[in-house]
């Protein structure tokens, strides 16, 4: 009961609702400003209050005593699956779209339990290349298709 | 009107419009099928084709894929008892029960034309509904929208369930909070931007809806795999579908089914935040009820009129959730808050204008909804027990490919990978959240009406002289907000007093 889901999430919502308003208390308005009935600190000022008053509301009136249960859920395959999307982004301009979509696709697939090579090939690069032309040729949407090194004006 | 339908309709029957409508049906009921996405994870990996479409094609494809999800989602619920949205859990109630004994195309069948006709008779609702709303509308001021914003949003808590709405509330809070990211509109002043130049124009809503929707989907999905039972049960039923005749007595049945229940979800769908959930468990619940005795005793075990029902009024109240959208700019519900931030992508901003500044857009999404509906019906039933081996391929491929479009979805719009990494940050809260049992509609529909919400609340100051006597001097004002305090209180107060009955007669079994 003591920390059921309701109180864990209220208990991160009021930490970031307090973070928010700290953060609140940054920004910057001039001498006039200040004087005005409605500034840019009112609604994040009026939404602090809220904020943590309705965390508050839900830790000490919690709707059910379910508590979290962490077993059973495959957390390290989500945390390589949160590492490669974020590796994605950093490798999607350098290795450019085709090889950074394909790798992507091709180790998704992999930690996912795909281990034969040619599957894992045959699958990623023929539909990566499709949705390529598809992009470029059908919605006129362009993206760099090759790694910086071998661009004609790199 | 007749101008309007005419409008519409030559707008929506070029034959562009007209691929966009069946691509949208097929894609809808394709992600709609797949278990855990649902009709606004669907329209979320729309909205970057439909951002380089012009307004009314773009708008048409994301109703499109609006019904087709829903659609989608009737087809798991009935084949493998896992519904893709909430509004479709009723569906499975007798769906599944009649594919367990071997009527799974007959049950599909029942579920299409059911849809189809609450589709369309609440269609022929909105097109008198929404103009007449839209003139009346005309009269709104900006504290009458501020308001209304407000209404909206305790509304979509207040219906979240007993118990959750505070959850839902804060969550809605989370949505508002936010939208503050990036510069004020009003005075130039960066807020929250933590000194990053990629915040200064603020969080982009495509960005938060695939990343709280799209991408925690997926990746709950792999938090929690399926095991092989399951699979196997995915396959075999959507390899044996049996018949999807269905006899004249069957029809008989459903007849006046689908009459009370397309009223019936109409009229809950226009309600701001009740949506196709409330509404296809209440007509569930009133069909059960006035079915007597004998024929409410068959259901939950394959009756006709207990699928038809749900399915009915969830299609009406989908139709109906255009209203607000299309008359007021206040979404009813999740999915049309993420229409209304494509619609003012495009530099639309919907309201009582939209009728007279956009009559192609207002009037080709009214026309774009039957024939929408009849796309679903003649193409997509024909086609159920090939959309239905969606079922059948391996999560190891289908999980990777859906979070590949998440996030090529947003870059390709933006170009910045700065947005990949933001995405993966909210993408884990997102996860958290969701593991912890916290709703993120009210979420997102907070962060769409946020800054709108600030927007008109500062201009009803300044035409006020800075006075906030308006909201208890302006009746339709002090209207609105009274019924937003009553959505707010009595949920608590009957929680609360049902808990004092308890109490009370719980430990005292004299007073019984």
């Amino acid at each position: 009961m003591l920390f059921s889901k309701d109180r864990v999430g209220g208990l991160l919502l009021l930490a970031f609702c307090i973070a928010y308003g700290l953060l609140s208390r940054e920004i910057r308005l001039l001498p006039f400003q200040m004087d005005a009935a409605f500034h840019a600190r009112t609604m994040p000022e009026v939404l602090t209050v809220l904020g943590v008053g309705l965390s508050l509301i839900v830790m000490i009136f919690p709707g059910s005593a379910e508590r979290p249960k962490l077993a059973g859920f495959q957390w390290g395959r989500c945390l390589l699956f949160l590492g490669l999307m974020s590796l994605y982004g950093l490798t999607i301009r350098p290795l450019g779209f085709i090889l950074s979509t394909s790798l992507f696709l091709m180790i998704g697939f992999a930690l996912l339990g795909e281990r034969r090579p040619h599957i894992l090939l045959l699958v990623a690069v023929p539909l990566v290349v499709v949705f390529w032309v598809l992009m470029t040729q059908g919605l006129d949407v362009f993206i760099e298709p090759l790694p910086a090194f071998l661009k004609a004006d790199g | 009107m007749l101008e309007g339908i005419l409008i519409g309709l030559s707008t929506a029957l070029t034959p562009g419009n007209l691929l966009f409508v069946m691509m949208g049906c097929l894609v809808g009921t394709f992600v709609g099928m797949l278990p855990g996405l649902g009709p606004m994870s669907a329209i979320a990996l729309m909205i970057p084709i439909a951002a380089s479409l012009e307004p009314a094609a773009g708008i048409i494809l994301m109703a499109a894929v609006y019904y087709g999800a829903i659609f989608g989602g009737s087809t798991s619920s009935i084949l493998i008892n896992a519904p893709g949205v909430a509004s479709t859990v009723a569906t499975s109630f007798d769906g599944y029960p009649m594919a367990k004994q071997g009527r799974a195309g007959k049950a599909l069948a029942i579920a299409a034309y059911s849809s189809f006709s609450g589709g369309v008779i609440a269609a022929v609702f909105l097109l008198v509904a929404a103009p007449f709303l839209a003139n009346v509308s005309l009269a709104f001021q900006s504290t009458d929208y501020f308001a209304l914003m407000v209404l909206g949003l305790v509304a979509v808590a207040a219906f979240a369930g007993k118990g959750d709405m505070a959850k839902a509330l804060l969550m809605t809070v989370v949505g508002l909070m936010l939208s503050t990211v990036g510069t004020d509109q009003t005075q130039g002043v960066p807020r929250f931007t933590l000194g990053m130049i990629d915040l200064v124009d603020g969080i982009s809503f495509l960005l938060l809806v695939m990343a709280t929707f799209a991408l925690s989907e997926a990746l709950m999905a792999i938090l929690k795999p399926k095991d092989d039972a399951a699979r196997l049960k995915e396959k075999e039923a959507s390899e044996n579908l049996g018949s999807m005749a269905v006899s004249a007595a069957e029809a008989k049945d459903m007849a006046p089914v689908i009459g009370r229940s397309s009223i019936l979800g109409f009229l809950i769908g226009v309600l701001p935040g009740a949506g196709a959930t409330i509404a296809s468990f209440l007509a569930y619940g009133t069909e059960q009820r006035l079915a007597g005795p004998k024929k409410g005793a068959e259901f939950g075990k394959g009756s006709v009129r207990g699928l038809s029902a749900p399915e009915t009024a969830n299609n009406a109240a989908a139709t109906g959730s255009f209203v607000p959208l299309l008359t007021l700019g206040i979404p009813g519900s999740g999915t049309t808050a993420i229409m209304l931030g494509a619609l003012i992508g495009y530099g639309i901003q919907p309201g009582p204008r939209l009728y007279i500044d956009q009559p192609a857009v207002f009037w080709s999404v009214i026309v774009s909804m039957w024939i929408g509906n009849i796309v679903l019906l003649i193409l997509n039933l024909p086609l159920i027990p090939y959309i239905a081996r969606v079922l059948a391929i391996p999560s190891r491929f289908l999980l990777p490919l859906i979070l590949f479009f998440s996030l090529i979805g947003v870059y390709f719009v933006s170009f910045n990978t700065f947005d990949i990494q933001l995405m993966v940050v909210f993408a884990v809260a997102a996860v958290v959240l969701r593991f912890l049992d916290f709703p993120m509609a009210p979420m997102i529909l907070g962060f769409i009406l946020g800054g709108m919400m600030e927007e008109n609340l500062r201009r009803a100051l300044l035409i006020n002289d800075d006075s906030w006597s308006f909201l208890w001097e302006r009746p339709l004002t002090l209207s609105i907000l009274l019924i937003a305090a009553v959505c707010l209180v009595l949920p608590f107060a009957t929680t609360h007093i049902g808990r004092l009955k308890n109490r009370v007669f719980g430990d005292s079994p004299s007073a019984d």
